[in-house]
């Protein structure tokens, strides 16, 4: 397991006053954070730019140490064991960069496996199986120039994988790819922890991604962790309506008497929208309980047609942007 | 140590791959330093190289091909080695610098592996060229077969030390560059690649020992043009020596002390 102890980052930043004279002014990045990430888990994190996100990810990798509080992968201390930690880690960023583009996908694979110290008959078939896996057989000898954005994103997340980590840390991994490419990483990414038992945080600006693959979810705003829960109880906790959306082709003064009463029962709210071309019109409903049905059997009792019918349950991405509201606020 | 073969064969794919794409490269590689040694041996030409030459007390004329093809070919070996160190800052954009901390490679390994891969790529066509151009020259003195294959062992040795020990400057510090201006005329100057040390005045002296390669070029020198046998190369050679270790010394040193303020400052990402 990765435990993450009361950890803070504290960095100096520069700030030049005059041409000669420059003084230092400490900007605290983390501040106590505490987490653990365990293996076939994938945690999500969360938070506005500079919430400490990059550099949390950072201190786990080991690229960075954190000025107070610890962390230990599997017993070891990322600080004092940081090369025992980092052949347990391995982390992956979005963007196009950290690799070589005038070698191949191969070349570059084999490369980082060398750098891990991996013996070479193992290597090449984890190569071969990671390749495979990201869907670059046909253009593993190809130098990377030539890949397009979603083939060097596929690339990196072999190279996250070359080590085969028990922990991967994924930065922005869909940041700017095409939907069908972030759906088919995605998948692959819920497989790396289901399937492979690898525990996985990932930090991503797309809330529906968070929400699709993440058991817990971090929020950080300015370095602190404000909310921590599974994204199903962290959305009830902030929203405990649902909204019911009903289209019908009229709503009769009879019929809308009736429901207000039906809805009063319940402590429900509704709103009356009527279309532009006058051809329907749109009933709202907001509850925190179950009434579809009864609704549904107050309507047709009227004999009313139902166009259509959604059910709307409150997302995570509302439930962040109620609480940045109310923080700001 | 097989850990470290392997290390050296991937950085030198990954070096020949990524910096010697083009034949062009191969072939500045080759251009760039003739073109140095001929410049050099015509700026001798205007000037009297008779008995009274003051050149002449260091260095017979009839030897001067020689001594500067010795000096020119040592040089390339040290000066390929702070372009390669250069390149780090490239490895600092492009972000494969913070990929290669990740892993635990051994760091020095890495340093030597990088130096020792840049160094084969860049100087085995003019080394091809100068090993043609000895069988013609006047003025080879050799102990015994043993001098030159010893020569080159030297000067292969102490550079990739050297480009360890510049890839960890380059790697503690964005603003390195100026090593790239320091190392340049100065280097080509002091340390006697055109002309020997001891013509130098004594300020000049003293500047020549910060340089290794002043005591790599003494020894080959002395190797193949001065006949000088294992004894009498060998208190030149133990000074050397104690350069090599401190280097190493020092290599190891500022690579912790880089690594170290990299995990405290995130600096490695800033370029």
């Amino acid at each position: 397991m990765l435990i993450v102890d009361g950890v803070s980052k504290v960095y100096q930043s520069k700030v030049r006053e005059k041409l000669w004279k420059t003084t230092y002014k400490e900007v605290k990045a983390v501040e106590d954070l505490s987490f653990q990430i365990e293996p076939g888990k994938i945690i999500g994190l969360l938070g506005m730019n500079g919430a400490g996100k990059t550099t949390t990810i950072k201190m786990c990798t080991t690229l960075l140490e954190p000025n107070s509080g610890s962390i230990t992968v599997d017993g070891y201390d990322a600080v004092k064991d940081d090369r025992k930690v980092k052949s347990l880690v391995n982390m992956i960023a979005g963007g196009e960069r950290m690799l070589y583009w005038r070698l191949t996908g191969r070349e570059n694979l084999n490369y980082f496996g060398n750098l891990y110290g991996i013996k070479e008959a193992t290597l090449k078939q984890r190569i071969d199986l990671l390749l495979k896996e990201v869907g670059l057989e046909d253009a593993a000898d190809t130098p990377v120039e030539q890949y397009s954005k979603g083939m060097k994103q596929r690339l990196q997340i072999a190279r996250g994988l070359i080590n085969d980590p028990k922990y991967l840390f994924l930065d922005e991994p869909t940041l700017g790819l095409d939907a069908p490419i972030a759906k088919h990483l995605r998948s692959y990414v819920k497989t790396l922890a289901k399937e492979k038992n690898k525990g996985v945080l990932l930090t991503s600006h797309y809330i529906d991604e968070v929400e699709e693959l993440c058991d817990e979810v971090y929020i950080l705003d300015k370095g602190r962790l404000i909310l921590h829960d599974t994204p199903e109880r962290l959305t009830a906790s902030v929203f405990k309506e649902n909204s019911l959306h009903i289209w019908v082709p009229a709503l009769p003064n009879r019929t809308q008497k009736e429901l207000e009463k039906l809805l009063r029962t319940y402590h429900a709210k509704m709103e009356i929208k009527q279309s532009i071309d006058l051809e329907e019109i749109e009933i709202i409903i907001k509850t925190e309980q179950e009434i579809t049905s009864s609704v549904l059997a107050l309507l047709s009792n009227h004999q009313l047609t139902v166009l259509k019918l959604v059910v709307e349950q409150p997302k995570l991405e509302d439930a962040i942007l109620h609480l940045a509201e109310r923080r700001i606020g | 140590m097989i850990g470290w073969i392997r290390l050296f064969l991937a950085e030198l794919k990954k070096e020949h791959r990524n910096m010697f794409h083009s034949r062009l490269v191969y072939f500045s590689l080759l251009i760039w330093p003739v073109i140095g040694f001929i410049t050099s041996y015509y700026s001798f030409k205007p000037f009297s190289l008779n008995d009274n030459s003051p050149i002449t007390r260091f260095v017979p004329p009839d030897h001067l091909v020689l001594f500067l093809l010795t000096g020119y070919l040592a040089y390339l070996f040290f000066w390929s080695l702070v372009q390669s160190a250069w390149q780090m800052g490239y490895e600092r954009q492009s972000g494969t610098l913070e990929m290669i901390f990740l892993t635990p490679v051994h760091r020095l390994a890495l340093i030597y592996g990088r130096s020792f891969s840049s160094l084969l790529e860049s100087v085995w066509l003019f080394f091809t060229f100068v090993i043609m151009i000895l069988f013609i020259v006047e003025g080879i003195q050799v102990d015994g077969w043993w001098s030159f294959p010893f020569a080159f062992f030297i000067l292969f040795i102490s550079a990739v030390i050297w480009g360890g020990f510049l890839n960890a400057i380059f790697l503690f510090s964005r603003d390195a560059g100026f090593f790239y201006t320091i190392l340049d005329e100065p280097m080509l100057i002091f340390s006697g690649v055109r002309i020997p040390p001891l013509a130098f005045p004594i300020w000049a002296k003293g500047l020549a020992l910060f340089f290794p390669l002043t005591y790599t070029l003494h020894i080959i020198r002395m190797l193949v043009m001065e006949a000088a046998t294992f004894i009498e190369i060998l208190p030149s050679f133990t000074v050397l020596l104690v350069v090599l270790l401190v280097l190493i010394n020092i290599s190891a040193f500022v690579i912790k002390k880089a690594e170290n303020h990299m995990k405290q400052t995130g600096s490695m990402v800033l370029f």
